[in-house]
This record gives C-alpha cells, structure tokens and sequence, in this order.
C-alpha cells in the first residue's frame, strides 16, 4: 500500500488527476499492482490492456490503439521503455486525447525523492472505477465502465458465492486485461485480504506446469481457467513433472470465459484425481465484462451439474432430457445467478419465455456496467429497463443457468474474444482476394476444448499453385493481427450467401464451406 | 543450421508445405506457430526424438536455432544415459 502511495504522488505531479483514463500496457511484473491502486487512489480510471503478443505488427497494434484512444478516450499511456516508441506518435496525431505516455517501471531512482503525499479526491459510489476492454484490433472494442459500488457490491457478493474464506489462496495465470483475471484473481482477493499467486501468462502457456507447480506448492485452493486450459494441462503435461504435485488443497477449480464442456471437465479429473484433485472442485461460472464478473456460479463443493439433452431438439431451441436412442447434447451448469443478480431468458423480441425452452440470456445485477463510454448507441441497444442483454444464448433449468451459444458471431479462441469483423478486413484487403466477399468463423475443436477460426474467401485464382500461395497469404494477414487462422477456403467469385443485409452472411456460408469437406 | 528432420516435425504440426527456416526465425514469424500451437510443436519434437523438455528449458528458448541445440542436447544426453 505504500508503494501503490508513492505511485500515486508521483502520478498526481506528473498531471494525472480524478477521470483521467490511464492505459496500462505493461507484462507480468510485481510493481504492476502498487501502480494500478496508485491510480485507483487518485480517482482516475484504470484501464489494464493487452501487451501486444510479438506477432502482432507495430502498425497494426497503434492503430487499434489509436482507435481504442478515439472510442474510450484515453489520457493517458503508461508502458514499457520498450514499447514507448511505438505509441509515442500517437501523441501527435490531430485530434489525439493521449496526453502524455510514461514507463513507470523505469522510475526506481526517480521514486526515491517522492514525498508520500497526494490528494486523494472525493469519489462517490457511482462514479466510475475502471475501464474494461474487449478484444480486438478494428477499434471495435468497445470501453465497459464500471462503477465503485458495482465493483465492491460484485466482490463481496461473488467471494460469498465461492465461500471465500481466510483459508483461501488463489493461484492465477490468467492475464489481467481479462474480467477474469482483474475481477476474480485480483479485486477479489485484494478486498477479502486473501493470498494471490499470479505466474506470467506468457510464461504459463509455454510451461502449463507451472500453474499445477504453484498449487501445489503454495498449497493454493482456487484457480479460475478458461476451458481450453483443462485440455492443455491433461494433454501436455508431462507424467514425470507431477512426481511432486499434489492438489489436494484445491477446492475449486472454476471454468469460465468460453463455454464450459462436459469432456473438458471429464478429462481433466482423469487426468489429475489421482494427483489430488476432487471432481466437486468441477466448478463453473458465467461471466461478463458488463456484469463486472460473475452473473452465475456454481456452489462450492458440489460439481458443476451435467445434463444430458436430446441434440435435435435443442437445435429448436427445446430443452428436454435425452432418451436411451437420442443423439444427445452434454450441458454443463453455470450454475444459480449470484446474489444481486437476476436472469431472465427471452425471445428476439425481448419478452420472457417459459422454463424449458431456449432463449437470449437477459441480467439485471448490482453490478451491472455504467455505460460504454463514449457509445450512448451501443450502450442503449444492449441496456433497456436495467437489463443487460448478453447476446448470449441458454436455458434456465431447476434454477440453474447453462449457456449453450451465441446471438452474436463473436468468435473465443483460448478465452479470448475476436470479432470476426478484424479478420475478414484484413484478409479483404490482400490482392487476389475479392473486397468486401470474406467470411470468418469459428468451429468447435474437441482435441483442444476452444475453437478454431476458419476464412472463405472469394477469388478469381484458379492455378492451384497460385491458391496455395494466397491462403498462405491469408495466414499470414491474419498473424499480423495475432490471429491463428487454421484452415482457409478459397472459392470462386459469387459463391458466398449474401444476407438481408447485403453481406456474405456468416452463419449461412459456415454451413456451406464446412460441407465442401464432407 | 536446422535439420530436416527438425524441420519436417514442425511442418507436419503446422500443416505447411514447406518455410524456410533458419537459426534466427522466431515463432511469431512462421504461419499458424502460435503459443497454442507452440505446446504442440514441442510434443511432437519430444515423440520424434524420444526426449523430454524442462519447463525451464523451454521458457528460454528465443528462437529456431536454440531450439535446435536443445535438442542435439538432449538427445546426446538421453543416449549418454541409455548407455550408462
């Protein structure tokens, strides 16, 4: 706390004062933490963004920032020395709200002289607290504001929906640009005086280990993942590295950010029950930017509930339960709305509909979001009467939420959320490519528990030397934007389905390509 | 220098026809090698070689030529042993 009192004087002098938006672009580093409740003391809005991955093109990460700054208005940036020179010219930019870019993590020797001295404002529980961003590269993202008493009435209600305790330690690899991350494994325990272990995200995706290492040294008792991570620790970890693990302190093991699947959880606990881990630490929750966190969890101590459903008809959008002979669906629970927090299901039109049949995921909550700032538009068509609609598409069941798709076409990969919009601009823009005739989706992949993005791209190519050359092309455009494009179709002018809309729809020509490999 | 041998492993995860790779080439360079991809890549070069990666080892690996040592390092050392 002292330090994050020292950041703060330092920050006031340097000009930064209550409602600035101050960016945070920094990697996994201890002086993180003391900075952010250095800004948090000062009533400016922290707003913690992705250090861009070395794939992502320099041009390409200024410019969704650039669009980030125009959309959020942003004050100011605070990085690293290494990336400085890539966003310092975005200070000169006409009309630039930024106003001034800063590394903190280089000010060791200029900290020294700072008098621990600061005025620390006003601030009322509806003002806001922080700034959350969506993925995304297009400027698309758009900036979910919380407020105070959003922020504090989520954290004491979720840690009572998990039964946090002083018992608990929570292990996180999770990066905290992420709802999950910030919420779950820092505000949470930061307010309930609880222990964090927080391992490096980039580090953690090339040695999963190290999450199982730290559990099980520090005797740690919750870990939220996203679903992919359950595959990835019971696929690539190596049988001779748990020699030494034990998990039998962990109580909770808390999935989250993608649909959660029934096989996932399955394996998982094959994989690790003789190492400790209990199959009622299967825990789940539903959550969202815009409810801060957690609409849903499922209780402690009780596996995330499974029901088996017939597939056909769920595809109507009925649910019942599976007969002996029926090609069934496994859903997985995210379990009764937390307290502060109400769930309707409802039609395209918005109205309620019975229990038993499938619909869009509507949420009042205490902590629901105050805006998008800047985006009065965006924010009235999704917020109306105190309800946030989620686009999400799922079913109440015995109290009980599970989510099963999704309204929009948004994309998650590994957790993280893409628009698809960033894709198919990119690829439009690569000669050979027809303007304007890409579609991007995505398609389950069991083996690794996320999804896999596919592109269909119109051309006029037809040497098969030459296709083979624009879809590596088309890989190519899409790392760029730090996006894994796994399979590429490329077929001929007019084949993509327009919509109503006049744009190739994507869900229509999803179908379409993905018969081509039958 | 990359060998073939290591070269045809990481082409056959990644699905590609051929890249050209050298000492210095980073993943973030080559198609479709993302950290995702890059857990698998490193399982099947373990198959191949019947070797097995330090968590440590490989969180230091800075590009195709360190990787490439590591191996031939690993490799002498698991014949070493073998014939111990």
């Amino acid at each position: 706390m002292m330090s994050a009192s020292f950041y703060a004087s330092y920050l006031q002098a340097q000009g930064i004062k209550k409602g600035d938006v101050c960016a945070i672009i920094i990697r996994h580093n201890r002086d993180f933490y003391p900075l952010y409740m250095g800004i948090s003391a000062l009533g400016a809005l922290p707003s913690v963004l992705a250090y861009p991955n070395p794939r992502l093109h320099p041009d390409k990460f200024r410019f969704g920032l650039e669009g980030m700054a125009r959309r959020s208005g942003l004050d100011w940036v605070l990085t690293e020395a290494e990336l400085e020179p890539i966003v310092r010219p975005l200070l000169l930019r006409q009309g630039s709200t930024i106003g001034g870019i800063f590394t903190p993590m280089e000010w060791g020797e200029k900290m020294e002289g700072v008098k621990e001295q600061f005025e620390h404002p006003e601030v009322t529980p509806n003002e806001p607290c922080l700034l959350q961003h969506s993925s995304g590269t297009t400027g698309l993202q758009k900036g979910v504001v919380l407020s105070h008493s959003a922020v504090l009435e989520h954290v004491k209600r979720y840690g009572d929906s998990v039964g946090l305790g002083e018992w608990d330690k929570i292990v996180n690899w999770l990066p905290l640009y992420h709802d999950m991350g910030l919420i779950a494994a820092f505000y949470v325990p930061l307010t309930a005086g609880i222990p964090v272990v927080q391992i490096d995200p980039f580090e953690w995706v090339v040695a999963p280990i190290l999450l199982l290492e730290a559990l099980s040294q520090e005797k740690g008792t919750m870990s939220w993942l996203p679903n992919f991570a359950y595959n990835l620790l019971a696929d690539r970890v190596h049988e001779e590295d748990l020699e030494t693990i034990r998990l039998d302190s962990v109580r909770m093991i808390i999935n989250c950010s993608e649909p959660v699947r029934a096989e996932s959880h399955d394996k998982f606990f094959r994989r690790f029950s003789s190492y400790g881990i209990k199959r009622e630490a299967l825990a789940a929750c539903y959550a969202m930017a815009e409810t801060t966190f957690a609409a849903t969890q499922t209780a402690a101590g009780t596996p995330a509930s499974e029901i088996s459903l017939d597939r056909e008809m769920l595809s109507e959008g009925i649910v019942r339960l599976a007969k002996k002979n029926d090609e069934a669906r496994i859903c997985v629970s995210s379990g009764p709305p937390i307290s502060g927090c109400d769930l309707r299901i409802v039609d395209d039109s918005g109205k309620d509909i019975p229990e038993g049949r499938v619909g869009e995921i509507a949420i009042r909550s205490v902590s629901l979001f105050t805006e998008y700032r800047n985006s009065p538009d965006k924010t009235a068509e999704v917020l109306k009467d105190g309800w946030y609609f989620s686009g999400d598409y799922g079913f109440l069941h015995r109290g009980e939420c599970y989510v099963i798709g999704r309204k929009k076409d948004i994309i998650i990969v590994a957790g993280k959320n893409i628009y698809p919009e960033d894709i198919e601009d990119a690829v439009s823009q690569i000669k050979g490519v027809l303007p304007g005739r890409v579609v991007a989706f995505g398609i389950e992949d069991i083996s690794t528990g996320t999804e896999q993005i596919c592109v269909v791209a119109e051309t006029r190519e037809e040497n098969e030397e030459e296709k083979k050359r624009l879809r590596m092309v088309i890989i190519e455009a899409g790392m760029q934007i730090d996006i894994t494009i796994s399979r590429v179709y490329l077929v001929p002018p007019r084949w993509l389905i327009k919509s109503s809309s006049g744009k190739p729809s994507r869900r229509e020509n999803k179908e379409r390509a993905l018969a081509l490999e039958i | 220098m990359i060998t073939e041998r290591l070269k045809k492993v990481i082409l056959g995860e990644l699905n590609l026809d051929d890249y050209y790779f050298q000492d210095s080439t980073t993943a973030n360079l080559v198609p479709g090698w993302d950290s995702l991809k890059h857990i698998a890549i490193l399982a099947s070069i373990e198959k191949e070689y019947g070797i097995r990666f330090k968590s440590l080892e490989v969180i230091r690996l800075k590009n195709l030529g360190q990787l490439q040592e590591l191996v031939a390092r690993k490799v002498e050392e698991e014949s070493e042993r073998k014939g111990e």
